[in-house]
């Protein structure tokens, strides 16, 4: 009896160290996707709201990776986004509150993703970035928002993330400014997207409804 | 024989919640795209169009294929340095890839002959 009780408490311990504590299913949460199953994904341009004019690019140069990493087709990034500038649409604000058909016409996108970065504060003594940033992913069809999440992410740019530490020791000799902050904006978009329901091309795809979901507003320090 | 199941079950969570290996590998794109982006000069077009090399031809993920939107992007770049024919012939392995992408990169297709 004593045995299986502490067995209980280890168990309950690990369950709890990886997962969050929030009590909402996947499947509540973002349940349009559930029943929209939306297959694929126009990355819009992100809106930048913080006094850092490069971080749009952090960004946009960062957000397909994860999201085709959760089983999700992205619309080619580079091509779509000179294309969105052709047609003058470069500007994501105009389309934010506005239904996206259109989108869906041209580049047969079942969802648009918008990023809005609120802030992006470097502290050079502290060795830390803090940023604020919101993802809104929209149906192009029914204009619901099927995945909303806000996060302020303080990121220690001093410690290199685990296995990547090779990499960041090549890209520092390389450049090292602008390598930090692409892996601020990268890790933001991992986290944040590590709780999308698993895509079509996912092998957890359908399967994941039951797994808590991460909270809608969160605070996080990365990388962990 | 309880231990053991309690055992077998921790070893499960465990595993679970480590990093598994992913749908794709990507080597060093993303810092690749975000210097095309910033700069658009020789030196980071040609070492973007190198990683699409490595993406394409040397994919290490468990689907064991092309990530989305690669070879259409790809095929882009090489339309951009005038090299057509291979340009198209990547926009097309999109299709086949990516049934998805059809709309799209039909509308791309479109546009190069015009």
């Amino acid at each position: 009896m004593k045995n299986s009780i502490y067995l209980l408490l280890v168990t309950t311990l690990i369950l709890s160290s990886c997962g969050s504590t929030n009590k909402v299913l996947k499947s509540s949460a973002y349940s349009g996707m559930y029943k929209e199953k939306p297959l694929s994904l126009l990355i819009m341009p992100p809106i930048n709201r913080s006094t850092n004019v490069e971080a749009k690019e952090f960004f946009h140069t960062t957000l397909n990776v994860p999201i085709a990493n959760a089983g999700y087709y992205v619309i080619p990034p580079f091509l779509s986004m000179e294309i969105l500038k052709r047609e003058s649409a470069y500007d994501a604000e105009m389309f934010i509150d506005r239904p996206l058909n259109v989108f869906a016409e041209i580049f047969g996108a079942d969802m648009a993703l918008f990023t809005i970065i609120t802030k992006w504060d470097k502290s050079s003594l502290a060795s830390k970035v803090i940023v604020e940033v919101e993802y809104i992913i929209k149906s192009t069809t029914s204009g619901e928002v099927l995945y909303n999440r806000k996060g302020t992410v303080t990121y220690n740019t001093s410690v290199s993330a685990g296995n990547s530490a090779l990499l960041s020791i090549l890209a520092s000799v390389a450049n090292t400014a602008a390598t930090k902050y692409v892996d601020v904006a990268r890790a933001a978009n991992n986290y944040t997207f590590s709780d999308l329901p698993a895509g079509m091309y996912g092998p957890q795809y359908g399967l994941d409804g039951g797994n808590t979901a991460g909270f809608k507003v969160f605070k996080v320090r990365l990388p962990k | 024989m309880k231990k053991l199941i309690y055992l077998i079950a921790l070893s499960f969570i465990i595993t679970s919640c480590g990093s598994t290996k992913g749908l794709y590998s990507w080597d060093k794109y993303e810092q690749a795209s975000y210097n095309y982006l910033k700069k658009a000069d020789e030196k980071s077009t040609e070492k973007i169009i190198e990683q699409y090399k490595k993406v394409l031809n040397k994919q290490k993920g468990t689907r064991k294929m092309a990530p989305p939107g690669m070879y259409a992007d790809y095929g882009y770049f090489l339309i951009q340095r005038g090299n057509l024919k291979e340009g198209k012939a990547n926009l097309m392995k999109e299709i086949v890839l990516y049934p998805e992408s059809k709309i799209f990169i039909d509308r791309i297709l479109k546009l190069i002959e015009e």
